[in-house]
Parts: C-alpha cells; sequence; structure tokens
C-alpha cells in the first residue's frame, strides 16, 4: 500500500517536472515578448517531428541526429519571430496573440503536408527498462527528464537573473519602449526566447515520445502545461519546477485513489480546478510579478 | 432492298434513341462521405475513402448501369470532431441533398442522431455500434455489433483457448477524450456485469490520448490478476502500453485492440509488427491478412479494374463494408421502388426490411438482418479474430459468436 503510494507520488513529480519543462516555452516566450503562445504544444510536436526525420527516417545516429533536430527546431523558431512577431512590434498583445492562435493551426498544417497523417514510432531515446527499488518502479525517460528539467530550470533561472543577455531580456519582458531607450535590442530578445521556447520544446518532446509514437496529437501536452505555467505565474523559471510538482503530484495521486472510485477521468481534470482557484486568489500566480503602477 | 436498308436503318436509329433514352433518364443520387483527413483519424483515410469511392465505381458500372441508377459520392471533412460535423451538416443538405451518408466514428453519430430521423437521411457506420446511440427507430445503421459485443465474444474465444475455467481478469485502458471511447468500456463493463462467470473487469485506466508513461498503471492491474489488456481506443494507447508491459518483462499478457487500432497501425506506430507478438485485434467484419479470401480478391479487382488508390489494410476493409451496405440498401430499394424513386426514406426502409447477405458483400461482413429496434442486427453476427504469430498477421477465429448483452 505505502509503495503503491510512493510509486505515484514519484511519477507524478515526474510527469510534473515535464509538464514544467513545456512550461519553461511558455514562460521564456512570454518574458521576453509577452506572449501567450497558444502553439507551444505544436512546438512539441514540430520539434518531435525533427527527431524522428533525423534519427527515424534519415537514418542519423542518436548523436548527430539529436544536435540536428534541435538546430531545426531553433531555426524554426527563429523563423517564427522573424516572418510574424518582427513585424508586429509595437502591436497590441492582443494580436499578438491572435498570431499565435494561428501560428497553432498553421504548424499543424504544415506537418500534415510535410510528414503526413501517420502515427510514427518515436525513437528510443532514453533505456525502456524502468529502475527498480524493491515495489518502487521509476520509469528511466521520465527520471532523465525530471533531472534534465531540474538543471534547465536553474540554469535557465541564473541565465535570466544572473548574466548580461539575460538580464537585457528581463529588461525587455518588464518593458520594451524603456529597453528599447536603454539601447537593448527588443527584436533580438524576442528571437533569442523563441529559438529558446522552440529547443524547450524539442526537450520535452524527446523525454514525453521516447520509444511511444508520434502523431500530431502530442500537441495535447501544450494544454497539460497550461495550469503549471499559470500557477507558477508566467514570469518565473524556478517557480514552474515548483509548480510542475504541485500539478503532478497532485495529478498522479487523483488519477490513481479517485479516478477508479468515480469512474471517470478526474485526474486530467483537477489541475485546471486547482489553477482556477490560484486564479481567483492570486491572478498572477504563485511567483508572478506584481507591477506596482505609479500615478 | 433499297427498302430493306432503308428499315434497318430506321431501325437502327430507333434502338439508338431507346438506348439514349434509357440513359438520358438514368437517375444520379448523391451519397455524402463524413471523412477525416486532419483530426486523429487522418492517417487511415486514404484507405478508407479510396475504398469508398472505389466500390462505387465498381457498382455504378456493373450494377448501377443496369437498374438505370447512378451514384455520385462527395467528400466532407468531419475532423472526428462533433461540433465540426454539426455545423457541416446543413451544407452538406443543401449542396448535396444526399440519400445516404456515410460516417466515419462516434462524433457523427453524437451530431447527427437527432437531425437525420428530420432530414430524412440514413447515415452507415463502418465502425462497430454505440451504446449511446442504441436506440429503436434507427436512422443510423452499423454493419458490426457494438464494441461492447466484439470484446465480449473476444472474453469468450479467448477464455476458451487459454482453457481459463474462472472468470477472464480484463483491464480496459480507455479515455474520456471522445463519447465514443466511454461508450466502449461501457460496453464492456455491462458483458461482464451480465456475464459474471465469464469476465471481471478489474480496472478501467483513463489515460490521455497520448499517454505520458502508463508503466505504474499496467503494474497496478498486472498486480490485480488481469490476463488480458483491453484497449479500444488508439494506436497510442496500444504504445504506451505495450512499452509498460516490456518494461515490466510481461509476455504473458496480451493486449487486445479494435479495428480502427488494430494490430497493423499499432505495429507502425511501435516500430514492426514483431513487437506485438501474440497480441490480438477483433471485429465483425473480414481480416485484411495477405491470404486469398473472397474479400481480398475483390478489394485485388478494385485496384486492377477500377485503379482503386488503396492499400488491403482494415481501414480499407471499414470503407468498403459501410459502401457496400449502402449500394446495396440503394440496389434493393431502386428495384422494389423504381429507378426514379430512391430517397433516403425509403433507402431506410429497404435496411430495416432486405436483408443482405453475407455473398452481396464478398464476405466482409456475416449476414445482416436490421430490426426495428437496434442500429446494428441483433442476432446473427459474428467476429473475425487475428493475432501476429511468428511476426506474421495471422487469423486466428472467424465466425467466432457474438454474445448477447442488455442496453447500457
Amino acid at each position: 500500500m505505502i509503495f503503491d503510494f510512493l510509486n505515484y507520488l514519484i511519477n507524478g513529480a515526474l510527469v510534473g517536472l515535464l509538464y514544467a519543462l513545456v512550461a519553461m516555452g511558455f514562460v521564456v516566450i512570454y518574458r521576453a515578448s509577452k506572449v501567450f503562445n497558444m502553439a507551444q504544444g505544436e512546438l512539441v510536436v514540430f520539434g518531435g517531428f525533427m527527431v524522428w526525420w533525423m534519427i527515424a527516417q534519415v537514418g542519423l545516429p542518436l548523436s548527430i541526429g539529436l544536435p540536428l533536430a534541435f538546430a531545426a527546431a531553433i531555426l524554426f523558431g527563429l523563423a517564427i519571430e522573424r516572418i510574424f512577431f518582427s513585424r508586429l512590434a509595437g502591436e497590441s498583445v492582443f494580436a499578438m496573440v491572435m498570431v499565435t492562435i494561428g501560428l497553432l493551426i498553421l504548424i499543424r498544417g504544415l506537418i500534415l503536408v510535410l510528414f503526413g497523417p501517420a502515427v510514427r514510432p518515436f525513437p528510443i531515446v532514453f533505456p525502456l527498462k524502468p529502475i527498480i527499488f524493491g515495489d518502487i518502479l521509476i520509469p528511466r525517460s521520465l527520471l532523465f527528464g525530471g533531472l534534465i528539467t531540474i538543471v534547465v530550470g536553474f540554469g535557465l533561472s541564473w541565465f535570466f537573473n544572473r548574466t548580461r543577455t539575460g538580464l537585457r531580456m528581463t529588461a525587455v519582458a518588464e518593458d520594451h519602449e524603456v529597453a528599447l531607450s536603454m539601447g537593448i535590442s527588443v527584436k533580438r530578445s524576442i528571437a533569442f526566447a523563441w529559438a529558446l521556447g522552440s529547443a524547450l520544446s524539442t526537450i520535452g518532446a524527446v523525454i514525453y515520445l521516447s520509444g511511444k509514437s508520434l502523431s500530431f496529437l502530442a500537441s495535447d501536452i501544450g494544454l497539460s502545461a497550461l495550469p503549471v505555467a499559470l500557477l507558477a505565474g508566467f514570469e518565473s523559471i524556478a517557480g514552474v519546477l515548483l509548480a510542475g510538482l504541485i500539478v503532478g503530484t497532485i495529478q498522479g495521486l487523483v488519477t490513481a485513489y479517485v479516478d477508479p472510485v468515480v469512474g471517470g477521468a478526474v485526474g486530467s481534470v483537477f489541475p485546471f480546478l486547482i489553477m482556477l482557484a490560484i486564479l481567483f486568489i492570486r491572478p498572477t500566480g504563485m511567483f508572478g510579478w506584481k507591477i506596482i503602477q505609479r500615478v | 432492298m433499297r427498302k430493306r436498308t432503308l428499315a434497318g436503318a430506321l431501325a437502327g436509329v430507333g434502338l439508338g434513341l431507346f438506348a439514349g433514352g434509357n440513359a438520358w433518364a438514368e437517375s444520379t443520387y448523391n451519397i455524402a462521405s463524413i471523412a477525416d483527413f486532419t483530426g486523429p483519424y487522418a492517417d487511415i483515410m486514404k484507405d478508407m475513402v479510396g475504398a469508398r469511392h472505389a466500390v462505387v465505381d465498381w457498382w455504378n458500372d456493373q450494377v448501377g448501369k443496369g437498374l438505370g441508377v447512378r451514384v455520385v459520392i462527395k467528400d466532407y471533412d468531419g475532423r472526428y470532431d462533433a461540433a465540426q460535423i454539426a455545423s457541416l451538416w446543413p451544407g452538406i443538405k443543401a449542396e448535396l441533398n444526399p440519400i445516404v451518408t456515410l460516417g466515419t466514428g462516434g462524433p457523427d453519430v453524437a451530431a447527427l442522431q437527432g437531425r437525420l430521423p428530420t432530414d430524412k437521411v440514413p447515415m452507415i457506420m463502418a465502425t462497430a455500434g454505440y451504446g449511446f446511440a442504441w436506440k429503436p427507430d434507427p436512422w443510423i445503421f452499423n454493419p458490426r455489433p457494438t464494441y461492447g459485443h466484439e470484446a465480449g465474444a473476444f472474453y469468450e474465444w479467448f477464455r476458451n483457448a487459454r482453457k481459463v475455467t474462472a472468470p477472464l481478469k480484463v483491464a480496459i485502458i480507455s479515455s474520456e477524450a471522445s463519447p465514443a471511447y466511454v461508450d466502449i468500456h461501457k460496453g464492456a463493463d455491462k458483458y461482464a456485469k451480465d456475464h459474471p462467470d465469464k469476465a471481471e473487469i478489474v480496472e478501467i485506466i483513463y489515460t490521455e490520448v497520448q499517454p505520458t508513461d502508463l508503466t505504474t498503471q499496467v503494474q497496478r492491474v498486472l498486480r490485480k490478476g488481469a490476463q488480458l489488456i483491453h484497449i479500444q481506443t488508439n494506436t497510442a494507447a496500444v504504445v504506451a502500453t505495450k512499452r509498460a508491459l516490456q518494461a515490466l518483462g510481461r509476455t504473458d499478457v496480451p493486449i487486445m485492440m479494435s479495428s480502427h487500432n488494430g494490430l497493423i497501425a499499432s505495429g507502425k506506430a511501435i516500430g514492426g509488427l514483431k513487437e506485438l507478438e501474440g497480441d490480438f485485434e477483433v471485429y465483425g467484419m473480414a481480416v485484411p491478412t495477405e491470404g486469398k479470401t473472397a474479400p481480398h480478391d475483390f478489394e485485388q479487382m478494385l485496384v486492377s479494374k477500377y485503379k482503386a488508390q488503396i492499400n488491403w489494410t482494415v481501414a480499407t476493409v471499414m470503407g468498403l463494408n459501410q459502401t457496400m451496405v449502402a449500394l446495396r440498401a440503394i440496389e434493393a430499394t431502386a428495384k422494389k421502388n423504381g429507378a426514379d424513386k430512391v430517397t433516403g426514406e425509403a433507402v431506410r426502409n429497404t435496411m430495416l426490411s432486405t436483408p443482405i447477405t453475407s455473398e452481396q458483400t464478398f464476405g466482409i461482413l456475416p449476414n445482416l438482418t436490421y430490426t426495428n429496434e437496434a442500429p446494428f442486427p441483433l442476432s446473427g453476427l459474428t467476429v473475425n479474430i487475428a493475432t501476429v504469430k511468428d511476426g506474421k498477421y495471422t487469423i486466428v477465429a472467424d465466425k467466432a459468436p457474438v454474445p448477447t448483452i442488455g442496453k447500457w
């Protein structure tokens, strides 16, 4: 009984860290451009298809195929910024969000045209055999994914708070006009954010899909990561890690203990209930910036 | 001599006019083909829709011409989305005025079951039936019983094959992403309740349509003694479950799939059919193995003679089965009422009064006798079961009887 509980707890936390990784994509793009990217799940799918194409289709080994897939995803992120968002500088946030909805539809169509609708076998990046301690069982893809997420999360947090480029991006996140007046290139910061968001989505795809199947349905993970980003607040990278752990753990426990009792998928709804509750109490999320305006 | 030549010429012209007159009198009817080109089943649509068109071409050429009836088929992308289908339907009705609609899955049923009786258009499905549509006075017809019936037939066959004397312990991996998925596990649950001596559902696990990892859940149901894992949702769930079973080192618990997520489709999604060694698929229509069978011969004829752009897959069999049922019903209606009096309502009445034999569908389906009590035949149905044996797609049982289940 206690081992079951520990299994659900650990696996829930690891799934939560995967959500946190995808949610970091939301946060990075939001911090730089104030754009809530509705197409974050589609970036995961695009990154996934790049990995599949390089390794399963072209036949490259993991050591070459993975870096090339990341390079392709980064270029894709830069292209998105150059084609759509560089032209929208100074436009309303609403217009930019509408563009991300268009982007969602465009990427889905692009994937269908380029790769077709067939479900593809995703390469096995992490060993399939789980780590077993007595009755406790930990899937390796989620364990390695969790460790990668923590490293990436703290790395990005350090980057945004300690490095010159990161601080420039933080300034851009606060106010585009003020950043411009200080000689900071807002366009370059936004381009960097899209490239970073795209790379994070590709890491997410590798962890999420390793050894499983790939189709555009994988974009649903963007929706699962949404409560994590909102719970953390859209500005805090480290906060996303904590929010991911909270959402994942609760979801795992509810799925294990409540779903069989009520006969329904309460576990998948529960994170959204937490998100709504937090938004009622604290609209900026747990770690979101509080904007104080002096009049 | 000259008179005879003139008379011959006049007779020739007369015959020509008569034949031409018949051609002019040919009645044309439309079939609306609802497909999913951009939704979760987009990957199988090429074969399914290709099969629909090929059967219509064959029927127009071989049957319709003699009856003075021509059928035109047009595709619409319903995206496997009830809202999309509901919004498309008024346009389809206005543009095409179809006498029959071909459906793809549960969302079509959910979206249109309330409208079709008013619009007097029957819909023929390729899938198994649904409990939520199991009502009298049907306008939607399934050539197969419900997924619950098909699963029940498999449970009974599997229990006998494995010589299990106690109730078979079954775990179901399902999802709440679609009303059809929910209906599927409710049907299997009802079978187990109606036949407690034959099956016990140890747990229903709910997952996303693309599950993250199912190792913990699969370990839990194995600990509860599951002897079979039942998945009639999608290929992603099959792949995730198989990976979990592989991770746990269990090869003794097979997965049972359906037509839309069967062995070939799931095999492609996991990287090879051999990964699904010993797993099963079950459905109430022909299994598209490579062997020489009447359904396969018919498909080969469509490819060679009518240039059908199809492969011999489950999706092709689905497209063939529903179009064949629709066309046989139109055929019987035209014979009974006359070529110019074929309406949606008349086709529906024919469905309820005229059985379709297995020979009429080239063995793709069993004999079908619809009644006013349900959208699918309530008796005489059978299922076919296939597996992967030594890496080969093989039929292990044909015409396994379908058990009775009460409504749910």
